[in-house]
């Protein structure tokens, strides 16, 4: 009984450390909500990497910083965050290995889903998603690790 | 008869040299001396001699002479593993056996995984999935620069504004 308790410890503090990461880890996450539209000029100076990399892409004259906050998440722990009216952002920590990410994201509307995603963050590389209208603005949700 | 004297002393001749050249012992009075001389110089040396060997410990001497041959014969070092193997009670337990094996399982299965080069972030899909029951999506991936873009389109007329 003895040999088959000290088997069982000796093979479970060999195999802890490949799970030990993702149980324990913590992510940061940098989300920036912006509007992003052709009335009038101007990018917010917090906007200005993304506008390097958005730039290129779009050519919106303005982009409007309305939201710029770091998340923490955690394994299997969803983050909600509000945007405009009717509008949330939820954020789930799916997996984490070395410096991926992976992030599970879900827009809704008036409680009902209208995107869910799952995107790998790596720092230095941004996610944006956008396209939902506010006015004549389009909003833009970035994410990407500080 | 003066040269075989000295084989003579030794014990060297045959029965019939021996019997010749006691009867010219008999008569000869140099041979005589010179005989009597051989007899006092072998018991001035053999004294000595066999006082010495008295004093001498041979049986210590001999262990000493096996210990020089042990040093000079030093096995190979299969042999002194194989001894060393014969002589370590923890090796001779059996359960080591299936212990080692597990181990060696142990380490098969897991040094791959640690060690398995996982694919550079750069070129990873970073979108693994997307799915809008509302909206058209578009998903564009560029690695310079490094971005990455979901595009919801709410109507039919909208389109990505390229530059």
């Amino acid at each position: 009984m003895r040999r088959k308790t000290s088997f069982s410890i000796i093979l479970v503090s060999l195999f802890l450390p490949l799970f030990a990461p993702v149980a324990s880890a913590q992510v940061e996450v940098r989300v920036r909500v912006m509007e992003a539209s052709n009335v009038g000029s101007g990018i917010d100076s917090s906007l200005r990497d993304l506008h390097g990399q958005l730039g290129s892409l779009f050519n919106f004259s303005s982009y409007r910083l309305l939201k710029d906050e770091n998340v923490s998440l955690s394994p299997k722990q969803p983050v909600s965050l509000p945007l405009d009216p009717g509008r949330s952002l939820e954020l789930t920590l799916i997996d984490l290995r070395r410096v991926v990410a992976e992030v599970k994201v879900r827009i809704s509307k008036d409680g009902r889903d209208v995107l869910t995603t799952l995107v790998k963050l790596t720092p230095g590389r941004s996610v944006s998603i956008g396209g939902p209208k506010r006015g004549e603005a389009s909003i833009i949700i970035a994410l990407s690790r500080p | 008869m003066s040269k075989r004297l000295e084989p003579y002393f030794d014990q060297e001749l045959t029965g019939e040299e021996r019997r010749q050249v006691d009867e010219h012992l008999r008569e000869c009075r140099t041979c005589q001396e010179s005989f009597k001389l051989m007899e006092r110089i072998r018991g001035a040396i053999k004294q000595p001699v066999d006082g010495a060997v008295e004093k001498e410990d041979f049986q210590l001497m001999w262990q000493n002479i096996q210990r020089e041959i042990r040093l000079r014969e030093s096995p190979s070092w299969l042999e002194s593993i194989r001894v060393w193997l014969d002589i370590s009670p923890l090796l001779q337990k059996k359960v080591w056996i299936p212990a080692l094996a597990t181990m060696a399982i142990l380490v098969f299965v897991t040094v791959p995984i640690l060690f398995k080069k996982s694919p550079s972030p750069s070129v990873l899909s970073v979108v693994e999935y997307v799915d809008s029951p509302t909206y058209n999506v578009m998903v564009y991936e560029s690695e310079k620069p490094e971005v990455t873009v979901i595009w919801l389109f709410e109507g039919q007329g909208e389109e990505l504004s390229t530059s």
